[in-house]
């Protein structure tokens, strides 16, 4: 309401600014002439207080003072035309005034109306962040954390208890680098490694880099027992392609961890996908399930060569329907799994030039792409 | 309070169509109501836009992150300073500061231009309209600053450390103070084309908008070229980048209206040639905004592939050069031209000096769109750096410096090249000791350093020369030549300090580019090396933490002649971990006007970095004299005789003095 | 002289002045511009060495080699042909392997590519303009013109 009110007021001042010299109409300033005139005397004054402090020769100063007598003449000579009275106001004169009231409420709130999201109040981040935390979203709990941790950067606890947070919001990289400023002010810790490992293998959508694998591991020399880790390693072995490794590793943790371990469900079901090979065409959105139950009764050249086909599969409707980047970035996924870095690559390329090389889609691309170890160009 | 700044600009701009349109009828019908219209609009515009600009900073200023210009360059963690700055480090920001001045300079004219003659008054201000109505189009429609976002993020995504300088915070308000001080140029110009005369008190407000907007571009143009000293890492402080010729064309044609606007006022004559030349400095200011502004310099495909910006400042560039351009064509002959004069005399040595500065600016042009128009036509991609310019602006320059202490010693209409020449002999002298005693005893092989130190000593004698000969030096007493020179009008200590600035420019740059040294190699903690005799020891590497970046940053000492440290300068490399990039922070030590300047390289292995360090002798010369080089301008600036002040209202007095009816 | 032979001079010297003017910079642009070339350009083109050009590329994953005294030596490729250069100074801060970089420089005459200056300067997507719009051309970054 306020803001209709101040719009409104703000256009009356507006309009005012036009309606009044018309209304009032004050004769406002000299004639050309009589200003001209002015100015030459000026500048003759001005030549004789040079002259008096003897900046300029005399000589000179005669001959400029000619100078300027002779274009005053020049000016009585010239056109006396153009003396304008104040009263005149013939019609189109008036058509123009009234088409210069009317113009600017029609303007202003026209476009206004356009443009303009007048329901909308101003945010200033305090006032958001000093809301009741009740009220507050979880992005703005956070944010809080955030603001007390920019002021105190070197706690390194606050870092400690935004990552698992941040993980939990799927903001990987930003969960990767709290677990990495933990790392840094509070030191080492199985826990903190394996979190790092998995952000970033988050942030890569779940294919566990040589980054992500360095920090499981650097995790496990930390703690051998440490579930997390043992359980991306074997993740990242499935990955490869060592599918029976993979299983061998999950079947020992089984028999490591503690019958109440929450990890116990996830190895099961590890172990359940493992025997499928869907963890080797990557992700869920995968093949249907008929697809793979087919997959499954195959032998592995056989299974290999399904795989194939689904992938190039995908790829021609890629083709066809390239606006999709999901699709885009699972059939990179799937080149990659399958250890076809030429075709990833291509795909990428193509991906990229479908969204355009500075578009979001393009970069995310890339970054997700370097997080499967592959480059555009090597 | 977000709204409210998005409807004021809104109505800033409905009133700017008023402004364009109502006083120049009224000015063609000869109704005093429709001109008088004229002036309160133009305020309240300003006024408005100022709200909104207001609005604009007060949305940075609280992370205000529904606005999407501040959700995209700016961040919550951001010292307040920089959030403000930000307000215009963005493209939609800055082209709302660049509105803001336009008014502001619009409502000046308006303000205190009640004694100009009312339909140049009324024409000069409906231009000032259409300007702003293109521009304020263009922010409305391209580049709003006010859109919103809803759900509004809860953190900004830039925080980007190179722009989180003081320097280049600064940089682009000056730059575009002049800029668009050079508007009311072009107005004034485009204002009488329209009236087809050109009123005497054109000259007298001309002049001092070209100075107050030279003024501008200078210290703009020297404060970015600092910042890439410093910033950058790499001890230049010109690069001849398209960015900066954006800046330096309109400065360049700018410097040679400030010298024919001297003629038009004081001799009437070169009337039609300063319009012009006020019609094209404009022109270029608008191409820097276009070429800067576009995107085209980062690549001319990006702009064809988001042409809705590009496209629309192509237009307004279009209408603007294009219109002006014609109506000079059709009406020019109307005007009246100006008296005659003979060639060797002051109005003729500012002929010459128009001469060169403007080829000297269609080079510069050249060499900064021929890339382009090449890539565009051809896709050959080329680089058009230093080697041109030198090649091609440096020639130019050198006999126009070599003329520049001539000028203001020649009398108007006919002079005396022979007199003058006599009075400048104590000037050639120093000149020539100069340039043999840096040929002899310091650097006797190169030609350029001699040539160039001795002509910047010819600058600055010739200018001390001018002050020393107008104040009477060994011909009157001293008493009276003290008086003398105390009554000296203001200009004139504006000329010679201008001058004077140029020489010292022009020696720190000589003297930098032949005399500075540089060595590039790697130290370990508790090496020495020397440098153009200064002792410096490398203390060692030592790491820091930064708010928002953490640091190593290696420490020198400067080793004295006694063999004790007599002072520290220190260089770092800086990581910032959220956008994960690493600057360099320059070390530099200013001895005199020189500066030892370090810039800290790669670590090695075995604990040793490589080390990059120059001497540069009198390299704080080259900013120094833009410095004053603009006090010369604020000091022509203050003079009474060019204040924009009422001839009426001293009418009485000039009538008393001039003996006239 | 009389007065329309005064103006007559006026004109011819200041047409001169610019005639001179322009042709000196046509033959600095002739001269003086360098030329952006990518490793599999310099087959077919003939560039002789000292001719200063401006050579982009990526630089070649595991060639950077640091010498002694700051000179560092590397390779520039555009995955078709790859070239040596050596430059002497310090990298820029955003210098990596496998990522795009602009060098400044002369052939030597033993086929080394000897850089005066070297840029990495990033837009949005880390990769120079010149760099990206020529892997590109190569086919690198696209495949098919589908769009």
């Amino acid at each position: 309401m306020l803001f209709w009110v101040i719009a409104a007021l703000l256009t009356l001042g507006a309009s005012l600014a036009v309606l009044l010299p018309l209304a009032t109409g004050r004769r406002l300033a000299l004639s050309s002439r009589d200003h001209d005139l002015a100015v030459y005397r000026d500048q003759l004054a001005e030549l004789d207080r040079d002259g008096a402090r003897g900046l300029i020769k005399p000589a000179e100063a005669t001959e400029a003072r000619a100078e300027i007598a002779r274009r005053i003449l020049r000016l009585d000579s010239a056109d006396q035309a153009g003396d304008a009275s104040p009263g005149r106001a013939p019609a189109v004169a008036r058509l123009v005034a009234t088409a210069a009231v009317l113009i600017v409420p029609l303007v202003s709130w026209g476009l206004y109306s356009q443009l303009g999201s007048p329901d909308l109040p101003s945010q200033p981040l305090s006032e958001r962040l000093a809301k009741n935390p009740a009220d507050s979203s979880v992005d703005e709990l956070v944010a809080r954390a955030e603001a007390h941790l920019a002021a105190n950067p070197s706690v390194g606890r606050g870092w400690d208890v935004l990552a698992p947070v941040y993980l939990r919001m799927q903001r990987f990289s930003d969960a990767a680098g709290a677990y990495r400023n933990a790392i840094r002010l509070d030191g080492d810790s199985a826990v903190r490694q394996a979190g790092l490992g998995e952000a970033i293998a988050g942030a890569a959508g779940g294919i566990v880099s040589a980054d992500a694998q360095d920090a499981f591991e650097a995790a496990l020399k930390l703690d051998p027992a440490n579930a997390k880790a043992s359980f991306y390693l074997a993740v990242a072995l499935a990955q490869e392609g060592r599918g029976k490794e993979a299983a061998a590793a999950w079947q020992a943790m089984l028999a490591r961890l503690p019958p109440d371990s929450p990890w116990r469900s996830a190895v099961g079901q590890a172990l359940a996908k493992a025997a499928s090979p869907e963890v080797a065409a990557g992700g869920t959105n995968g093949p249907d399930a008929a697809a793979v139950d087919a997959a499954s009764a195959m032998s592995p050249a056989d299974r290999q060569a399904m795989i194939g086909t689904m992938v190039a599969g995908l790829d021609g409707k890629l083709r066809q329907n390239p606006r999709d980047p999901e699709g885009w970035m699972r059939l990179v996924r799937s080149y990659v799994v399958l250890g076809k870095t030429d075709q990833a690559r291509d795909a990428l390329g193509r991906a990229i030039s479908v969204f355009g090389t500075g578009s979001e889609e393009a970069r995310k691309f890339t970054a997700f792409a370097a997080s499967l170890g592959l480059t555009a160009t090597e | 309070m977000v709204e409210t700044g998005h409807f004021a600009l809104v109505l800033a701009f409905a009133l700017s169509l008023v402004q364009m349109t109502v006083p120049l009828f009224g000015a063609r019908l000869g109704n005093q109501r429709l001109m008088a219209v004229g002036g309160p609009v133009t305020v309240a515009g300003f006024v408005l836009t100022a709200l909104s600009f207001a609005a604009l900073a007060s949305a940075y200023a609280s992370s205000d992150f529904s606005v999407a210009s501040v959700w995209e360059n700016s961040h919550s963690l951001q010292p307040l300073i920089y959030k403000l700055t930000g307000t215009w480090g963005n493209h939609e920001g800055s082209m709302l500061l660049w509105v803001l001045i336009l008014t502001f300079f619009g409502a000046l004219v308006a303000a205190f231009g009640s004694n100009l003659p009312a339909t140049l008054r009324a024409n000069v201000l409906a231009v000032q309209g259409a300007i702003g109505a293109a521009f304020f189009l263009f922010i409305l429609l391209t580049s709003n600053p006010f859109v919103r976002l809803n759900p509004a993020p809860i953190e900004g995504r830039d925080l980007n450390p190179v722009l989180q300088d003081l320097g280049l915070a600064v940089h682009p308000p000056l730059l575009y103070l002049g800029y668009v001080g050079f508007s009311i140029c072009f107005s004034f110009s485009v204002a009488a084309l329209i009236e087809g005369r050109i009123d005497a008190s054109w000259a007298r407000w001309v002049r001092p908008w070209t100075l107050l907007a030279w003024m501008f571009l200078t210290g703009g143009i020297a404060m970015g070229s600092y910042w890439a000293y410093y910033e950058l890492g790499w001890g230049g402080f010109w690069f001849w980048d398209p960015v900066e010729n954006a800046s330096f064309m309109p400065w360049l044609a700018g410097t040679a209206l400030l010298h024919s606007a001297i003629v038009m006022e004081k001799r009437s004559a070169l009337k039609i040639w300063t319009l012009l030349l006020a019609i094209l400095t404009f022109s270029l200011s608008l191409l820097g905004t276009f070429l800067v502004r576009s995107g085209v310099l980062t690549s001319v495909h990006a702009f064809a592939s988001d042409p809705t910006r590009g496209v629309f400042i192509l237009g307004i560039l279009t209408l603007f050069i294009g219109g002006s351009l014609a109506l000079f064509a059709l009406r020019a002959s109307r005007l009246t031209a100006g008296g005659l004069f003979h060639p060797i005399s002051r109005e003729g040595a500012l002929v010459l000096n128009n001469l060169f500065l403007t080829t000297a600016t269609a080079t510069v042009l050249v060499g900064t769109l021929y890339p382009l128009a090449l890539e565009a036509l051809t896709g050959d991609k080329i680089s058009v750096g230093a080697p041109f310019f030198d090649l091609t602006f440096g020639p130019l320059m050198l006999p126009l410096l070599v003329l520049v202490p001539f000028g203001p010693l020649l009398a108007w209409k006919r002079g005396d090249v022979f007199a003058v020449a006599q009075r400048l002999m104590a000037a050639f002298a120093i000149a020539l000791t100069a340039m043999l005693v840096t040929g002899l005893f310091i650097d006797g092989a190169s030609v350029f350093a001699a040539l160039g130190i001795g002509l910047a000593v010819w600058l600055v004698a010739g200018a001390l020369t001018d002050l020393a000969v107008k104040s009477g030096v060994g011909s009157v007493a001293p008493a009276i030549m003290f008086r003398r020179f105390a009554g000296l009008p203001r200009s004139v200590f504006g000329t010679a300090l201008a001058h004077l600035g140029l020489g010292l420019t022009l020696l720190g740059i000589v003297a930098t580019l032949s005399f500075g040294t540089e060595k590039i190699l790697s130290m370990r903690a508790g090496d020495t090396v020397e440098l153009s005799g200064h002792r410096l020891r490398f203390v060692g590497l030592y790491p820091a933490q930064g708010p928002n970046y953490s640091e190593d940053r290696g420490r020198f000492e400067l080793i004295g002649a006694s063999g004790s440290p007599v002072g520290e300068i220190s260089s770092a490399k800086r990581f910032f971990p959220v956008r994960q990039t690493m600057t360099t922070e320059s070390g530099i030590k200013t001895l005199g006007f020189s500066q030892l300047y370090i810039s800290l390289g790669d670590a090695g292995k075995d604990g040793s970095v490589v080390v990059r360090l120059w001497w540069k002798p009198l390299v704080t010369l080259i900013w120094g004299g833009g410095l004053v080089m603009m006090a010369g301008a604020a000091m022509s600036l203050m003079d009474r005789r060019l204040r924009v002040g009422a001839p009426s209202r001293r009418r009485k007095q000039a009538l008393a003095s001039a003996g006239l009816p | 002289m009389t007065r329309k032979q005064k103006r007559l001079s006026v004109i011819v010297g200041g047409l001169a002045f610019l005639g001179a003017a322009t042709g000196l910079t046509f033959y600095a642009l002739g001269q003086k511009a360098s030329y952006f070339y990518m490793p599999a350009d310099l087959t077919t083109a003939s560039v002789a060495p000292g001719q200063r050009i401006r050579l982009g590329g990526l630089v070649e994953k595991g060639t950077v080699q640091r010498g002694q005294r700051a000179t560092v030596a590397f390779s520039v490729t555009d995955t078709h042909k790859s070239v040596k250069v050596t430059y002497t100074g310090i990298l820029p801060d955003l210098f990596r392997e496998e990522q795009g970089v602009i060098t400044e420089g002369t052939f030597g005459p033993d086929g080394v590519f000897v850089a005066d200056s070297v840029l990495a300067k990033h837009d949005e997507r880390y990769m120079p303009k010149e760099v990206a719009d020529g892997l590109k051309e190569k086919g690198v970054w696209q495949e098919s013109k589908s769009e």
